[in-house]
């Protein structure tokens, strides 16, 4: 009795703690029926607000954020013309871009969708022999028709800037901490940066340039949306 | 079935993020995000020049492999001439953007008439 009680315990708490580490998945189909309800074609990207201490992370987010969505089958306004117009209107503070009724948008710019972003924390770490970039934010994509989210992200994503195995013992260990230094001191994160976004997209929907428009449903993804 | 699925996604996600495997699948996007950071950091002539270069070249690539120039390419071409004051070269390539593209077509006509209007100031 006393076995058979603390073997059910045991398993109890072990599937308990596999549940506990077991990444949360979810099938994008539920997670995000209103994109396949309202099918946005066109998406307009807000220039970002920036809560991080990097002055530069709203240029690295910018400048690698439209070849990413284009893969994703969207059409993607030009940033760097949306942006210089919204200036010349005069509503390039967040502030003001958030409290603009979606429907301009959709009036000025003929967007079916706009991509809000905060970019909560980019952060580089250097190690002896590595050094990581994690990028924190928080995204929502917001239909200028019916002003429902249809999108959205919450999540980090670390990405590791000493690039791969070098090889080779102590040498070879020697030669990645020369690699690391080196690609810290170019200070060049604008690949790793679009490789953070490439990773924050991989829960949305495809857009219909891409051939698996309306067919990934069922495709499942690491949901790291805290529940709420 | 869905692990096939998943597997195969991340190869294809892989494969996009790993810079241009020869011939780009859907769209070659060139130095684009590099060209553009480099312009924001430092926004002289010469840099401007280079990124209208790196435009270039991403149009003549996708057309050489049959692939459609990727969104916005051809509008923000068309922008750096319509600041030129190069207002016909700026209208022909909103005009290319918005029959890439029609979801473009609202945009490229507002710059359209803009372009026009810059014309017949002069």
């Amino acid at each position: 009795m006393n076995r058979s009680r603390f073997v059910f315990c045991m398993s109890f708490l072990l599937l308990f703690s596999i549940n506990a580490c077991a990444p949360k998945m979810a099938m994008k189909g539920e997670r995000f029926p209103l994109m396949y309800e309202e099918q946005p074609a066109s998406i307009l990207i807000l220039p970002p607000m920036n809560e991080s201490t990097a002055a530069d992370a709203k240029d690295y987010y910018s400048t690698t954020i439209e070849e990413p969505l284009s893969f994703w089958g969207y059409y993607v306004f030009p940033y760097e013309v949306t942006t210089e117009i919204l200036k010349m209107e005069g509503i390039y503070d967040a502030e003001l871009l958030a409290s603009t009724p979606l429907a301009k948008f959709r009036e000025y710019f003929g967007a079916d969708a706009v991509l809000f972003t905060t970019i909560n924390k980019w952060d580089l770490a250097y190690l002896v022999l590595a050094a990581t970039l994690t990028v924190s934010i928080d995204c929502e994509l917001k239909s200028t028709k019916s002003d429902r989210i249809l999108w959205k992200y919450n999540g980090t994503v670390v990405v590791d800037l000493s690039g791969g195995n070098t090889g080779g013992g102590l040498a070879g260990l020697i030669v990645k901490a020369i690699i690391t230094a080196a690609a810290s001191a170019a200070a060049d994160y604008v690949p790793h940066a679009k490789v953070a976004n490439y990773r924050a997209l991989s829960s949305m929907p495809y857009g219909h340039y891409h051939d698996a428009h309306l067919k990934d449903q069922k495709q499942q993804f690491i949901d790291q949306t805290p529940q709420q | 079935m869905i692990k096939f699925f998943g597997i195969i996604s991340a190869l294809a996600v892989l494969s996009i993020a790993g810079g241009c495997a020869v011939p780009p699948k859907m769209y070659y996007w060139g130095d684009y995000s590099k060209s553009v950071y480099a312009c924001r950091k430092d926004g002289t002539d010469e840099q401007l020049i280079k990124h209208k270069q790196v435009l270039e070249t991403i149009i003549e690539e996708s057309q050489q492999h049959n692939c459609r120039v990727p969104p916005g390419v051809y509008a923000e071409l068309g922008y750096i001439y319509f600041r030129q004051n190069k207002n016909d070269d700026a209208i022909r390539f909103f005009d290319l953007e918005a029959k890439t593209y029609p979801e473009a077509g609202i945009l490229m006509e507002r710059l359209t008439q803009a372009a026009k209007a810059k014309g017949q100031e002069k």
